[in-house]
Order: C-alpha cells, then structure tokens, then sequence
C-alpha cells in the first residue's frame, strides 16, 4: 500500500441547484498537514462532510486508508478523529465526562481510555476545569474541549474544519501549535481555514478551493510560485500626481500599480532591486512619503490572482 | 460499548434540569388545579339525583316491572317511574315532565329531547336491561324464590349507573381527568423520545454527526439512548402516579402494582411515539418539537383531557379511533384496571400499548438506518 491517506476523486456534490462541490480531486499523504483554504462558502465543510460519508453526494469516490469509505465503516472511522466547525459537546456532562464519553465511542478498554483522556486534557491544557461544564468555559476553552473530544482516541486522521473562528490570539496559537505537536506524533491532518496566515503556518500542503472547486494546489513555496507577483511594495504617499504614477508603472518588472487612500502599491514579477529602483523615482522628483514597505507574495495573492478576488473577509 | 453510551445518556438526561422540572411539575400542577376544581362540581355530580322518566308498557311486562319497581324502592332512588301510554308519554316528554320515555316491546328503547348526562344514564340502564332481560327472565321461570335477588342485584347494579353520568363507563368522572392527565405526562415522554433521534442523526445536530463519525454502530448508540430514555421517563411517571394516587388521594383502584405499570408502559409508549416522530425524515427540528407536542396535546384531548364526554362522543363517530388513539388506550387501562374484576379488557390495552410502541420503535430505527443524509 502506497502512503496515501485520502483520496478523493471526480467529488460532485449539489445542494439542489447549487453545485456545491464541482469535480473536486484531492489527495492527501500519510504526514502531511494539508491545508484547505478557501472563502466562506466555497464547499470545505461540504467536502470534510463528503468524506466522512456524513453526506450524500451526486458522484465520486472516496477512499481512506485506501478502503472505500461507506456509513458502515467501522474500521476506518476509528482510526479518523473530526474536530466539526460548530463546537458539539453535552452541555450537561463536565469537560471530562465529555471527553470520556467521545473517547468511549473509540476506545472500550477503561484503564487505557482513562489514560488517553487525561493526555487529551493535558494536551489542551484544560486541567484546572475538568469539573467545569462547557457553559462555564469562554470561547477559547470550549474550542479547546472540542479539539480534545477529537483527538483524545489518538487517531490517525484528524480533520479540523476550521477550529480556530472566533478564538483569541493565545488560544489560536496554543491550537496551531497542538496541531503542530499532533503531527510530528505521527498523525496525518487535514485542516480547514479561511485565514490564510494560519493556513501558511503550519501546512505543508495546500489546496486553495473557491466555489467548489479546486483552483490550485502545492505547498505555500510552490502556490506562490505559480504567479508572477514576487513582491509588493506598498508606501504611504500623498498627493500623487498621474504623471508620476506613469513612471512607477513604467519601472521594469513592475506589472501594476494601485494608488488609493494615500497608499501607493507597486507590483513588482521578478528583478532584485525593486525597491531601490522605486526609492529612486521618490528622490528624483522629490516627493515626502511615509511608510514604505516590501511584501513577499501570500496566499492571498494567489487568490487574487487566480480569481480576481480577495479571499480574506473584509470585516476581519 | 452499549453501557457507556447509557451511562452518559441517563448521565445528560437527568441533569437537563428543565425537561425533568416540566415533566414533575406538570402533573403536580394540573392534578393539584383539578383536585381544586373538581372538587365542587363533582359534589353536586353525587347528588345526582332522581330521574323522571316515563314508561309505556302496553304488555305489562312482569319482569320489567319488578325491575323498576325495585329501582324505585332504593333509598336514593335512580328512576321515578310513570307508566303512560304513547302519547301521554309524548306530552310529558315535551313539557319536560321527564327526561325520556322507555318503550317496551319485547325490548326497551329509548326516546330521549336531548342528550345530556341524564340520558346517558337512561340509555345505559335501556341496554343494560336489554342484555340482561333473558338471563332475568329465565331466573324467574326456573325458580321464582331467587326471582327477587336477581333483580335485586340488577338493581344495584343499575343504580350505579348515577356514578357515572357519563356513559362511556367511568365510575367516578373525576378520576377520568386524572387518567387523562397521566396519560398527558405519558405522552410528553415524545419530547424526550424526540430528543434520541435528535442527538443521534447527522442532519439533526452537530452531536448527532460527531457520533456518526465514530466507529460505534448507530444501532447501538440508538438502543442505548432508547433504554436511558425510557427509565428517566419511567421516574417520571412513577412520580406521577405516586403524586395522584397519594398526593392527591385519587382512589385508583386496589391493584396498585398494575398501576404502576400501566403508567410505566404508557410512558414508554409516550417516549416511543416521540422517537418515531422524531426519525420522520423531512420534517425539521422545531417542526418536530411542534408536532410532538401537538400530537400529545390533541391524542389527550380527544381522549378528555379538557371535555370530560369527548371519549363518548368519539365512540359514535369512529369507535376505533378510541382503540389506537394511545390517549385513550392509556385512560382506558387504568379506568379498567379500577373498575372490572375480570383483566381481559385491561389486558387488551395493555398489548395494544405494547404493540403500538414496539411499532414505533421499529419504523423509528428503520427511518433513522439511512446513513448518508441530503443535507447536514
Ligand atoms: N444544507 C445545505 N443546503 C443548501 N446549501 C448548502 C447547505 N450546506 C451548504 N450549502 C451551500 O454549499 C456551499 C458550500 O458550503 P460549505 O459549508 O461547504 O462552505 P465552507 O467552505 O465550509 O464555508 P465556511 O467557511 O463558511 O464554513 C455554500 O454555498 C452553502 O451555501
Ligand atoms: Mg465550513
């Protein structure tokens, strides 16, 4: 058996008239983190669904541990841990009860189950509230207690799908970095964002999906390969005039400018002195600037360029 | 596998405070407010008192007038008795002289202005004496010294009818509405059944998904939530029970064992009910909520829940709706329990509760076996 952990191909999958899931392939190997990223709405949730035979789809196979995956199987399920979205505890049972009880759907022996959950606690760092019950605990904790119902039966898949929303700084990188450690244990992840900073973090591989369908795929060095902006260089600058804006444009390697809000950006494929070429133009015709800044491409950029769009929300 | 998964279930159940509070509080409610208010009407309901009734009886049947007769002798008397011929009676009848003529001729019938409690009670002793009319008679002809005990005890009989001026048979019409009420408390049981299928599907919670992906089989975690929903529903009506028959002093009958597990099976039947509605796949939650809890309300209703008669004017209309409706099945078990010596027709009840809430379960986990969902 080769070391492909999950493979998904020719997926369809339509809402009615929505087609939510259009031909989507994926593969994923044994030890990768792989990130799929892509806007609200754009079907990760319905593939995540598809794959854990959750949802019915229109057409497709799926594999998993290079066995089809069906509602009856047993033995793949319990190997797979899933962290869902939406937190799904029992507010009436304590934070470890919950957790025993998940970790029980798993694992029937008691003495190795005890163990295995106090671990999961440990790992998420949720000692001091094991007698809390989930309404007692702030956001960040109950998306912790979430995380610690999907791993805790130690499996060899874990699907997060986007368990970072509304999470606060520290308890978003406490979460990364679990992910992190779960990985290097030997797990294989799939994790879903729409935060494409979170996505750079920790993936090893990524596939970047916007309408249900796959629109690129490769680690972060190879996505930003794939387009022609290398660098941006943004400065804070007023009172611009067309003329002067021309001679930006016209800099070589420089393929589009952009001057809004008193921020000029300057998109610059290729060449190494971008940056002094454009320092140049400011000191020539003696114009006062504020900021200036060089950015290497991200995620981001390839979104926008592959589809014209922005992927972030404007409102984060 | 099965015992973890009960554990937490009866773990979660009994700390859903406000489901448990409801399911307790009810009855201590409505029971306590209908103890109050019924304690008036059903005073006056006792004293009951003589009905008028004219009597044409053109062969001058013996048997029939010894019959009345010895009605007529008891110290409260049930019947006041004037012989008249037809059109006599006729006239007595529209001045409201009395409330129904009784024709003899070969066999009683019955003409009554208007149906109201005292011609149910008319109606009762006409086809009382109707099936019993050839037993008496031959008593007589074989031996007419044990003419009079017969008839005596006829007579007894009959004159219990006043106890229950409603004819679908209640001996006291007050414990009807108790019965109606545990059978309410039993069929809220549908909330929580509603509540399995809810916690167990894909589409219907995130819980529900998250167990789907475990590798534990759907029928064990739904065996499981069936059998903790079923003893915490169990505790609810033994509480009732308990509430009624002590906290209230509501004569229930002798055999209070049966009782008990009347109310048991009936709360299980409730909770299975629930679970069937619930496993119904097109309809959404709150749909499902809403349904449950009208279907209830409406099975109790229709069983007399809030019009003591309801029952009775049902049997005329559509008398099996009476057999399957589970409300009726219900009161009609503990009012059978309390009222016949002989089982039979307790017995009846009782299987059609079992049969009715082993179908549910059955087409509740054939619907809930569909393993992918359309749409989560
Ligand atoms: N049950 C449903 N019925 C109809 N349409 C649905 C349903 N669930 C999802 N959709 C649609 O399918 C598309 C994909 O939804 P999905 O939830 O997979 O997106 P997502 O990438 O997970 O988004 P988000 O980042 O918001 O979680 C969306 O357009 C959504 O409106
Ligand atoms: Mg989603």
């Amino acid at each position: 058996m080769d070391n492909t952990v999950v493979k998904i191909e020719n997926l369809v999958k339509r809402y009615g008239q929505l087609i939510a899931l259009d031909h989507l392939d994926l593969e994923i190997k044994e030890g990768e983190i792989f990130g799929l990223l892509g806007p609200n709405g754009s079907g990760k949730t319905t593939t995540i669904n598809c794959l854990l035979s959750l949802l019915a789809f229109d057409k497709g196979n799926i594999k998993i541990f290079g066995r089809e995956m069906t509602p009856v199987s047993y033995d793949i399920k319990k190997d797979i841990g899933i962290i869902m979205q939406n937190v799904a505890v029992f507010d009436e049972l304590s934070v470890y009860e919950n957790i025993d009880y998940f970790c029980g759907l798993y694992i029937s022996d008691k003495a190795k189950r005890k163990q295995y959950v106090e671990e999961a606690i440990r790992f998420v760092g949720l000692e001091d509230f094991v007698k809390f019950y989930p309404k007692k605990l702030s956001g960040g904790l109950l998306r912790r207690l979430n995380i610690a119902c999907g791993i805790a039966h130690k499996p060899k898949l874990i699907i997060l799908d986007e368990p970072t929303v509304a999470v606060d700084p520290q308890s978003r990188n406490k979460i990364l970095e679990g992910i992190e450690e779960l990985n290097r244990n030997g797990a294989t992840i799939i994790y879903t964002s729409h935060y494409m900073e979170e996505v750079e973090q920790i993936c090893t591989r990524i596939a970047i999906m916007d309408k249900g369908r796959k629109i690129a795929e490769g680690s972060k060095d190879e996505l930003k390969r794939m387009i022609r902006n290398t660098e941006t260089v943004t400065i804070e600058i007023i009172g611009l005039s067309d003329d002067v804006l021309n001679e930006f444009a016209g800099l070589p390697h420089v393929y589009d400018t952009k001057y809004e809000d008193g921020k000029l950006s300057v998109f610059c494929s290729g060449g190494k002195h971008n940056l002094i070429r454009i320092m140049d133009v400011l000191r020539k015709n003696d114009l006062s600037f504020g900021r200036v800044y060089s950015e290497l491409p991200t995620l981001n950029d390839v979104f926008l360029e592959i589809t014209g769009k922005d992927l972030r929300d404007k409102e984060d | 596998m099965f015992l973890h998964n009960l554990k937490y279930e009866l773990l979660s159940s009994l700390r859903v405070k406000d489901i448990l509070i409801w399911l307790i509080l009810f009855p201590v409610a409505l029971g306590t407010f209908f103890k109050i208010a019924f304690s008036n009407v059903y005073n006056e309901t006792t004293k009951f008192d003589t009905i008028p009734v004219a009597v044409t009886d053109e062969a001058q049947d013996q048997t029939l007038r010894s019959v009345l007769d010895s009605l007529q002798e008891q110290e409260e008397p049930l019947l006041d008795v004037t012989y008249a011929d037809k059109e006599e009676a006729e006239k007595m009848l529209r001045d409201k002289k009395v409330n129904g003529i009784i024709t003899a001729d070969g066999k009683l019938s019955l003409t009554v202005a208007e149906s109201d409690l005292r011609s149910s009670i008319l109606s009762s002793f006409v086809k009382e004496y109707n099936s019993r009319q050839q037993i008496i008679k031959d008593c007589i002809m074989r031996d007419p010294s044990k003419a009079q005990d017969v008839i005596a005890s006829f007579s007894e009989e009959t004159a219990s009818l006043r106890e229950i001026p409603l004819s679908s048979g209640n001996t006291d019409y007050m414990t009807d509405y108790f019965y109606n009420l545990l059978a309410m408390v039993a069929l809220f049981g549908s909330i929580t059944g509603l509540h399995i299928t809810i916690n167990n599907q894909a589409d219907l919670s995130q819980l529900g998904a998250r167990k789907c992906c475990s590798p534990t089989p759907k029928s064990i975690s739904l065996a499981a939530s069936l059998t903790g929903s079923y003893i915490v529903h169990s505790i609810c009506m033994l509480f009732s029970v308990t509430f009624v028959r002590f906290g209230l002093q509501i004569d229930m009958g002798s055999r209070l064992g049966l009782v008990y597990l009347t109310a048991l099976l009936a709360g299980i039947l409730g909770v299975s009910l629930g679970f069937f509605v619930g496993s119904v796949g097109f309809l959404s939650t709150s749909v499902k909520i809403a349904v449950s809890t009208a279907v209830s309300l409406i099975l109790c209703f229709l069983s007399g829940l809030m019009i003591a008669n309801m029952k009775v004017r049902i049997e005329s209309i559509c008398p099996w709706f009476n057999r399957i409706n589970p409300a009726a099945v219900i009161t009609n078990s503990f009012y059978y329990l309390n009222v016949y010596d002989d089982l039979s027709k307790y017995g009846v009840c009782m299987i059609t509760m079992a049969v009715t809430a082993l179908v549910f379960d059955i087409l509740g986990i054939l619907l809930t076996r569909r393993k992918k969902y359309a749409s989560l």
